[in-house]
């Protein structure tokens, strides 16, 4: 099993706030609870196996939030529901009640985030976490200490380990 | 009675009596009153142009993303402001977010008018107060200033007043910072738009004073070629470098070098803005620049480790707090030559030259203050070419051996602390472990993207210098760095704006891409060549500035050709422009309110709401700060806004840690009024943000088209806009773009080679009704086609109806 929550490591600190660590399994769990999760896929996923990682989370049916150019390498894979939005407006729209979300299908009430460079999404993530009450959890390579939960600072192998098991739990 | 006017006078009953007269009071506003009409709102405070920034305000909403969830500004706290708590004063989250940011604004501004004065003066100084300006054919000369002050500049002595006016607004917003001052988001955002507004004031007083007085170009087109890159420095020579954006001092060590026969034997050269003003001191007549530009701020620590130069000039702004530590190192003095940066080195401005480059030979001081520009343009050569001589003898040398590297990258213990520390979290470990065992290209390809800060070194617990091994791993690489920057042209013309300005309006050019800011490249220099490249191709009007003109001149094409040697320089579709240093900015903004000047005949002086509500709807031009990072770029972002451009900042942008997005799918509020009967028309979103962020460049390559289309376009405009629009999406993101259908008015807008394909997507996906015989859209579109309408969100600018 994928230890993900050893190295909690920050560089600089954000706040008196930081994400909780997570284990795949707790994410999963997490996942299939929720009434509207959203993935979102950033263009880091591009580089290498967390493509395939991504694709085989959205095909357990979580509609998918495609920042960058990430819908190069989602737009042809089947059982995938993605959609194209630019992360800072992901970010602003997430915040407002009256979105209806990507589909209009309403609002969502957990988000996902992989594929991402850390000072990015640490930068989106800052503003979830004061303007909103949304759960966010970081499923990437390093401690994203402004998600609610996130994996900690973790090898590129471990990492895919780790996503392979929340993928199973699913 | 005569009028007294400012200048110098004799009386000619008294001998050796001379007056001068500085300014007279009022005469300035007389002038203005007397050359036409001013607007509403000339030399605006605070609260004249609020109403237009809540306008704006209420289609881009602030955003904001802290970087701090604390507020530590007095001792009432610290306090805890997550979830948008409000601390002991009472301001909450956002407010202090806004607050923060204004004071971000408000700093660059500072930095670009601080600049302006200490310019000025020197200039004042040397040419006297009733100095003309001179920019080139140009009526508008300034804008900027004539837009904001309601005065038009005529004389060094003009740009004095508008200084004044910028520094006492500065002023008045730092007092808001305070604590127990403004207490609502909203307002700080005002303050800060304000502020952007007032940097464009400041970059146009100095860099026109400079132009004029400093023989660079002026609205010039095809300017020289200057050589960049740390290839082409020759370290067999004497090597002087200069650092920082102020080239007042520098023009003397040209000068001198001269004088005396040593522009051959010394290698002068610079980093940041200084050597881009180096490279336009007295090119006016097509002459080749005097310097060589060795590149931006990520250059910095890289060129002093490399240990080539011999002597270090710095001035202000964008130079590292380390550069005497760092140069002390290598036996390199360093001489500062501007009260903002001093580094606690000896004042020698008034000692005997002879006494200050012995002491400075001889290591008795690291470095010393020298402000007297005289003297500075003697001792800096003379100490290089000293110095040269006593550093090659020493053996001064800064790399690694061959063997040093070898202990040094086997001594990594990859506990990936660099990499977490690094601000763009590089493969450092992995390039490690590949040099170890002899493969460096990991290391070559890291180090464009590695912008030279050095904080890799500072986290490594194996005290490994990590910018050391990079740069000895790409010595190759280095070797091989030489580009060529154009000369920065200054402003563009109102000549070149009347043979452009309609096809800009009617969108017949699709576009102005304004490239600017600093060198904090997601995927390093060749980021910046490919959305040039991309741009030009496609006939946008691309025009590059400081830094960022440097760096997308580093990259070449297969053979061999950089952008600027591929495409024309004249303000025309399809060319790439060079306007200046960072202070040129202003003229980016400068071109758009002359469109709106000499194209549409609206008044300037004084009347920015108006001038600023035309370019918002009508302009279409985006600014695109890819790489930014300084307080400055912040400013110059901000300023583009209140103006009506929108600006996309690359992924370290985010950091700004505010962005004015809108919300496309609240329709009620993408209304504005046609002028000519007051009526409201919707509009599509567009642009539907006026700060935000790309995370990739091909994410970038269709926001940029899309940024570009404004309510005004006439068909053949729209269709020009939609067909790149959904030409780069399909390319970068291999999408159709999801909303490309909201800015169809009428079936001419749609691009003529795939008309039928998107009609039919039109009528299927969509539920449009279609005349296939003629076909024309018959019901759909959102927003009506009637190109005569005049598209404006101020009420007062529309006729009776209103």
């Amino acid at each position: 099993m994928a230890d993900v929550t050893k190295n909690l490591k920050v560089y600089t600190t954000y706040g008196p706030k930081n994400a909780k660590p997570a284990q795949p399994a707790i994410v999963a769990k997490m996942i299939t609870k929720a009434k509207r999760p959203l993935l979102v896929v950033g263009a880091e996923i591009l580089k290498d196996e967390k493509l395939e990682k991504a694709i085989a989370i959205a095909q357990k049916g979580i509609p998918v939030a495609a920042t960058g150019h990430t819908m190069k390498g989602l737009k042809d894979a089947e059982g995938v529901d993605a959609k194209y939005i630019n992360i800072h407006f992901l970010g602003s729209y997430l915040c407002d009640a009256n979105w209806q979300g990507l589909d209009g299908k309403g609002p969502y009430d957990l988000i996902l985030f992989l594929g991402h460079k850390k000072y990015y999404i640490n930068q989106v993530l800052s503003g979830l976490k004061n303007f909103s009450n949304l759960k966010t959890i970081a499923i990437e390579r390093h401690f994203i200490q402004n998600a609610s939960m996130s994996f900690g600072n973790i090898k590129p192998e471990t990492h895919l380990e780790a996503l392979d098991e929340l993928i199973a739990e699913l | 009675m005569s009028e007294l006017k400012s200048g110098t006078f004799s009386i000619e009953e008294l001998e050796n009596v001379q007056i001068t007269i500085g300014s007279i009071v009022g005469a300035i506003e007389k002038a203005a009153e007397e050359e036409g009409d001013v607007g509403p709102t000339a030399k605006p405070g605070i609260s004249d142009l609020r109403d237009w920034d809540y306008k704006l305000l209420e289609k881009y909403n602030p955003v904001y993303t802290p970087m701090c969830d604390q507020c530590c500004y007095c001792t009432f706290g610290t306090c805890d402001l997550t979830g948008n708590k409000e601390g002991a004063c009472g301001i909450n989250m956002e407010g202090h977010n806004a607050r923060e940011f204004m004071l971000r604004v408000i700093t660059g501004a500072a930095a670009h008018s601080g600049h302006g004065r200490h310019l000025l003066h020197h200039l004042i100084d040397l040419y006297g107060k009733d100095y003309p300006l001179k920019v080139g054919p140009s009526n508008i000369i300034a804008p900027n200033v004539q837009l904001v002050t309601g005065k038009k500049p005529e004389t060094l002595g003009d740009l004095d007043d508008a200084l004044d006016y910028v520094e006492e607004q500065l002023v008045q917003l730092l007092a808001t910072v305070h604590m127990g001052q403004e207490g609502e988001a909203i307002d700080f955002e005002s303050k800060a738009l304000h502020g952007g507004m007032l940097d464009h004031v400041g970059m146009e007083v100095s860099d026109i004073a400079q132009i004029s007085c400093l023989d660079m170009p002026k609205a010039k087109e095809n300017t020289s070629l200057a050589e960049i890159g740390m290839g082409t420095i020759d370290p067999e020579k004497p090597v002087l470098l200069v650092i920082g954006h102020n080239v007042a001092g520098v023009t003397n060590i040209i000068d001198y070098m001269e004088e005396h026969n040593l522009s051959d034997k010394i290698e002068l050269c610079g980093l940041c803005c200084t050597a881009l003003d180096m490279t336009r001191y007295r090119t006016e007549g097509g002459d080749v620049p005097k310097a060589k530009v060795v590149g931006t701020l990520a250059k910095e620590l890289k060129m002093i480790r490399s240990g080539v130069p011999d002597v270090i000039v710095v001035d202000e702004q964008c130079v590292r707090a380390d550069v005497l530590r760092e140069a002390r190192k290598l036996m390199m003095p360093v001489i500062t030559t501007n009260d903002k940066i001093m580094y606690g080195l000896p004042n020698r401005s008034n000692d005997d030259v002879e006494d200050i480059i012995n002491d400075l030979k001889e290591g008795k001081q690291d470095g010393a203050l020298i402000l007297d520009f005289e003297k500075l343009g003697e001792v800096a050569p003379r100490l290089a070419q000293e110095m040269s001589k006593i550093r090659k003898e020493k053996g001064v040398t800064a790399l690694p051996t061959d063997e040093e590297f070898k202990e040094l990258t086997s001594r990594c213990v990859h506990c990936l602390a660099c990499e977490l520390d690094c601000p763009t979290n590089l493969p450092i470990s992995d390039s490690m472990t590949s040099a170890a065992e002899g493969n460096l290209s990991p290391f070559e390809e890291l180090h464009d993207k590695c912008i030279g800060c050095g904080r890799c070194e500072q986290a490594c617990p194996k005290d490994i210098p990590i910018l050391n091994v990079i740069e000895k791993a790409a010595q190759k690489v280095i070797r091989e760095e030489k580009g060529k920057v154009r000369v920065g042209r200054g402003q563009i013309s109102d000549p070149e704006i009347r043979e452009e300005g309609v096809n800009l309006v009617m969108g017949t050019t699709p576009g102005i891409v304004a490239l600017v800011g600093c060198s904090n490249h997601p995927e390093g220099t060749k980021d910046l060549y490919r959305i040039g490249d991309e741009m030009l191709k496609r006939n946008y009007i691309v025009i590059v500035s400081g830094c960022t003109a440097m760096d997308i001149g580093m990259y070449k094409n297969e053979d061999g050709e950089t952008l600027y040697e591929r495409y024309p320089a004249r303000f025309l579709k399809g060319n790439l422009i060079n306007v200046g240093s960072c202070v040129s900015n202003s003229h980016i903004t400068g071109a758009a309110i002359k469109v709106a000047a000499i194209f549409a005949q609206r008044n300037v002086a004084g009347n920015y709401e108006e001038i600023a509500d035309y370019i918002l709807n009508r302009v279409g031009a985006v600014g695109v700060a890819w790489g930014a990072y300084s307080q400055k770029a912040a400013s110059i972002g901000t300023g583009c806004n209140r103006l009506g451009i929108p600006v996309i900042v690359g992924p370290h942008g985010s950091k700004y840690r505010r962005a004015l997005i809108g919300k496309p799918y609240d329709e009620e509020k993408w209304k504005v009024y046609d002028a000519r009967d007051g009526s409201e028309i919707s509009t599509p979103a567009a642009p539907e943000y006026l700060l935000t962020s790309a995370e990739t460049v091909e994410e970038l390559m269709p926001m940029l088209a899309k940024s570009c289309i404004r309510p005004s376009d006439n068909n053949m405009g729209r269709m020009i806009k939609l067909t790149h629009y959904i030409e780069l999406s399909e390319k970068y993101l291999g999408i159709m773009p999801d909303d490309w259908y909201k800015f169809v008015r009428t079936e001419t807008d749609l691009p003529l080679a795939r008309r039928e394909e998107l009609l039919k997507i039109l009528e299927k996906e969509h539920g449009w009704e279609i005349d296939w015989n003629k076909k024309k859209i018959l019901s759909g579109p959102t927003t009506k086609s009637d190109v005569s309408a005049q598209p404006t969100n101020i009420k007062r600018l529309c006729k009776e109806a209103c």
